[in-house]
């Protein structure tokens, strides 16, 4: 464990002041709330909206920076923080709200874990199709703050198109609530769809409404073993053309098929889901047009894809990056991340391309980044060591005026997540 | 024509755009003084641009003019968002209406905002493509103006509403800089901005290519119509099917009322003697509408349907949904005037709101027809009403408000699809505190810190903005009859 950050008196004074203010027993050890190496002067896990409004305000009022956290699986995900005073831990915040099955609508506080949202709605045959990596350590805050996405997407909604509204601590200490519980709804902005992607720099989300789906009768998962990425990308297109009932397709380099236990072929991946008539069908028309374009099919473990989800797993001297580009790009994108040493997997449908490598340097980053704007696409940096995330935007081009003017509107002071998204931002 | 003195702001739109694209002559602006809306606004000049380019010079020049900047498409808005209700410069996109890219392999197309929605669709058709997004005046209303509104339509139910199809797009921010949202791919890098954009209602900037995610046609697609005697059955259906863990592609619901009036005229196959009807339709595998379509004929058959019809030709799935698409227009023909309400409540709550509505309405001395997107909960009651008679336009609008209350009071929303516009911004409060408001107002000022991009609309407070009071509507209503 690192030793608390070197903080000034300055700050030290306000974070006692601070201190004072907390309501009693909400204060938790720093220890486990690392950021970068860096720990925080203070750790405070909340239970209710109104503490983390509350906490937020005197923050504010103190100058302190605040890093909100939730399952801390995506914190490398953005530029090194500037300052990081205090730790907001929202995992207290972990009721259900409520829950309506027959209206396939459930709200609950952001603290809640993916893993207990599924269970609550398993209950009632249903689940949010969502399966962001790493895994369902997630909490619906994290889900909603990163806008991470996984296999499924391409086939079915993700957190942006699933959230019905949001209500956010601001910095103000106000609570801010959007959309409603409603599965249709423009009244107003949609601030939830703000919210969703934003890391947490412009309020803290303090619970959210999402439409929930009908679980699938039964799922199925087919592995495909191709010659090349190439054969591999032309074939995965082809399956998704067919329209079958497929709910993921992903394409495998080698190095991405050997980690997660299969031979250190090219493959793809394929899960099937819906009612088992349909299912059965689709997996015998993907085996046939396996065998028609020279690859093998077999069937799988669906552990395959915890696996594989479990590749964007955050870890302390790895790289691992995220580009989204054209379906038709897909493939090629593989390919030179594969020849760069990278353990290479993407999801055809959605055009996202997940890359993690131990020995990744700047330039191949830089690379790679080339190739896919070139494909009218972009590449994010989702997790890296600091120094990485210093000399590399982690976003690349994107809007920046308007991301600086919402922040100047929402968070003037910088009380959340300083730098994250650009210098003072 | 009348002779105009040509002003500075004129002159200058002129000198940018060419005098043909800048209308000020005012028989020329009376074309867009109204939408689908009760209250009209005269723009002081609308300009006509057919580039990107042109559009940034239009607000570049209207920022330096201080005047507001209203966008507007075809104008099918039911809650008065293209009306320049503080003058200014009316920005009209129809003529921005080409397809810039149909990209099938990648299943993305690029477009301007003034194409026409059904147009899109008759270019993907071909291509075994669509764009999921259907409003029901997807004959008239532009793309733009669907990312505007986030519109929906009938298939919202599975594919959900327009920002869930927008990939991409090209914006003209106040003041007039260009940049872009998004891209090509589902997920974005960054703050995703595009969330926040659709359904602004072009209080945030001018929207002027829009790539737009397309889906590939389903191996089959059933179109059914369940027969029931009472409303109140049908509401229950709608709960069941979904109960029994069917979502179908689209589930809409016409009653007593609506379908007196449509049957008639579009010959759907309707029974006049039917309570209520629901259009279902299942899309999919073969085998997934096989069986979906038993679950859903069991769910309706347990909730009373008299009878479930299978449509079995093209042609007469065609018809059912002809018969749905054009109720409206049916309605406002068999009555002096009508008033068609858009609110959304929990989909459970259906039966008992519908009731409630029927109920209120009666007591207020109204016919009212419901043809709604039941399976959202997207309630659009019409109310049928002469303005001749004394009183009935201020009843009306009391009885418009009284049903937007049962809507929130059901845990539901003031609009579901049409917008806030002017009409609604005085509801905005009844679902959103202050703090919430106050939020929506921040994003307002970090797009637009002059205010002056489509004032008066969405959010209940502005500079000069009469709260919640349509000066026109009651006149309007009296002498013209066109429907909210």
């Amino acid at each position: 464990m690192s030793s608390p950050t070197e903080i000034s008196a300055e700050v030290s004074a306000n974070i006692a002041a601070m201190r004072v203010a907390l309501p009693p027993g909400i204060e938790v050890d720093v220890a486990s709330f690392d950021v970068d190496g860096d720990t925080p002067s203070l750790a405070v896990r909340p239970t209710t909206a109104d503490e983390v409004a509350s906490i937020l305000r005197h923050a504010t009022d103190h100058g302190i920076a605040v890093v909100p956290q939730g399952g801390r699986t995506a914190l490398s995900l953005g530029r090194p923080l500037n300052r990081y005073e205090l730790a907001l831990d929202t995992t207290g915040l972990n009721a259900v709200i409520e829950y309506a099955p027959d209206d396939l609508t459930i709200t609950v506080q952001a603290g809640v874990t993916l893993h207990s949202l599924q269970a609550v709605l398993g209950e009632h045959g249903q689940y949010l199709p969502v399966d962001p990596p790493p895994d369902d350590r997630i909490t619906v805050g994290g889900l909603l703050a990163t806008a991470r996405s996984g296999a499924w997407r391409g086939h079915l909604p993700a957190a942006r198109d699933l959230v019905l509204g949001v209500t956010v601590a601001m910095v103000d200490g106000a609570l801010a609530t959007s959309g409603g519980r409603v599965v249709k709804n423009v009244s107003g902005f949609d601030m939830h769809r703000l919210h969703t992607g934003a890391l947490g720099a412009l309020g803290v989300i303090v619970g959210a409404s999402f439409k929930v789906a009908p679980q699938p009768a039964s799922h199925h998962t087919t592995v495909l073993r191709c010659s090349s990425i190439a054969e591999a990308g032309t074939l995965a297109r082809a399956i998704w053309d067919h329209n079958l009932t497929i709910r993921a397709i992903t394409v495998l380099g080698h190095a991405a098929a050997e980690a997660i236990g299969l031979p250190s072929v090219s493959a793809i991946l394929v899960e099937f889901a819906g009612i088992e008539e349909a299912t059965t069908r689709s997996v015998g028309r993907v085996t046939e047009l396996a065998q028609s374009s020279g690859a093998r099919a077999e069937s799988a473990d669906d552990s395959l894809w915890t696996k594989l989800r479990a590749l964007g797993e955050e870890l302390p001297d790895s790289v691992l990056l995220r580009a989204g580009v054209p379906a038709t790009s897909v493939a090629p994108l593989v390919e030179q991340a594969e020849s760069q040493n990278f353990a290479t997997w993407g999801h055809v449908a959605a055009g996202a391309v997940w890359m993690r490598s131990d020995e990744a340097t700047a330039s191949q980053i830089t690379a790679l980044r080339t190739t896919a704007e070139a494909a009218q696409g972009f590449l994010q940096i989702e997790s890296a060591p600091r120094l990485v995330r210093e000399q590399i935007d982690p976003f690349g081009e994107t809007e920046r005026e308007l991301v600086r003017a919402l922040k100047e509107q929402f968070d003037a002071t910088g009380t959340l997540n300083p730098g994250r998204w650009m210098a003072g931002v | 024509m009348s002779t105009t003195e040509i002003s500075p702001l004129v002159r200058d739109l002129r000198a940018a755009l060419g005098s043909d694209r800048v209308l000020h002559a005012p028989e020329d602006l009376l074309t867009y003084e109204y939408d689908a809306s009760i209250d009209r606004a005269v723009p002081d000049v609308v300009v006509l641009p057919t580039t990107t380019e042109q559009v940034a010079d239009a607000v570049r020049i209207a920022t330096e003019h201080g005047v507001p900047v209203v966008p507007r498409g075809s104008g099918t808005g039911f809650a008065g968002g293209a009306l320049a209700v503080q003058g200014g410069v009316l920005v009209a996109l129809t003529g921005m209406n080409q397809i810039r890219e149909i990209d099938a392999e990648n299943r993305t197309a690029t477009v301007e905002p003034g194409l026409i929605n059904l147009q899109l669709q008759e270019a993907l058709a071909p291509l075994g493509l669509e764009y999921a997004p259907d409003p029901s005046s997807q004959r008239i209303c532009t793309i733009g103006g669907n990312v505007g509104t986030n519109s929906g339509g009938p298939h919202t139910l599975a594919y959900g509403s327009t920002v869930n199809h927008i990939l991409g797009m090209e914006v003209v921010l106040p003041g007039g800089r260009v940049t872009r949202f998004g891209g090509r791919q589902l997920d974005a890098a960054g703050i995703d901005l595009r969330g926040v954009f659709v359904g602004s209602e072009g209080t945030l900037g001018i929207v002027t290519a829009i790539t737009v995610r397309l889906v590939r046609k389903h191996e089959v697609i059933r179109t059914m119509l369940a027969i029931f005697d009472t409303i109140d059955d049908a509401s229950e259906a709608v709960s069941e099917v979904i109960r029994r863990r069917v979502v179908p592609m689209a589930m809409e619901m016409l009653d007593h009322e609506t379908i007196r009036v449509v049957e008639p005229r579009v010959h759907a196959g309707y029974p006049l003697d039917a309570g209520a009807v629901l259009l279902i339709e299942i899309e999919g595998t073969a085998e997934t509408v096989t069986h979906d379509t038993a679950v859903v004929v069991a769910a309706c058959e347990a909730q009373l349907a008299r009878e479930v019809r299978v449509a079995e030709k093209k042609s007469e799935r065609e018809a059912l949904w002809e018969g749905r698409k054009s109720a409206i227009g049916a309605l406002g023909s068999t009555s002096p005037a009508i008033y068609l309400l858009d609110g959304v409540v929990p989909r459970t709550r259906l039966p008992d709101v519908l009731r409630q509505i029927l109920d209120r309405s009666a007591a207020a001395g109204f016919r009212c027809a419901n043809m709604f997107h039941a399976g959202d909960g997207n309630l659009h009651p019409t109310v049928l009403f002469d303005p001749s008679e004394e009183g009935a336009t201020e009843r009306v609008l009391e009885l418009g408000g009284e049903i937007m209350q049962l809507c929130v009071e059901a845990g539901g929303s003031i609009t579901g699809e049409h917008g806030v516009g002017v009409e609604k911004r005085s509801y905005m409060s009844w679902i959103f505190s202050e703090s919430d408001l106050e939020a929506m107002g921040r994003v307002r000022i970090a797009f637009d810190p002059t205010g002056l991009f489509n004032p008066c609309k969405v959010l209940p407070t502005g500079h000069g903005c009469a709260q919640g009071h349509f000066p026109q509507l009651e006149k309007h209503l009296e002498t013209s009859g066109v429907y909210v």
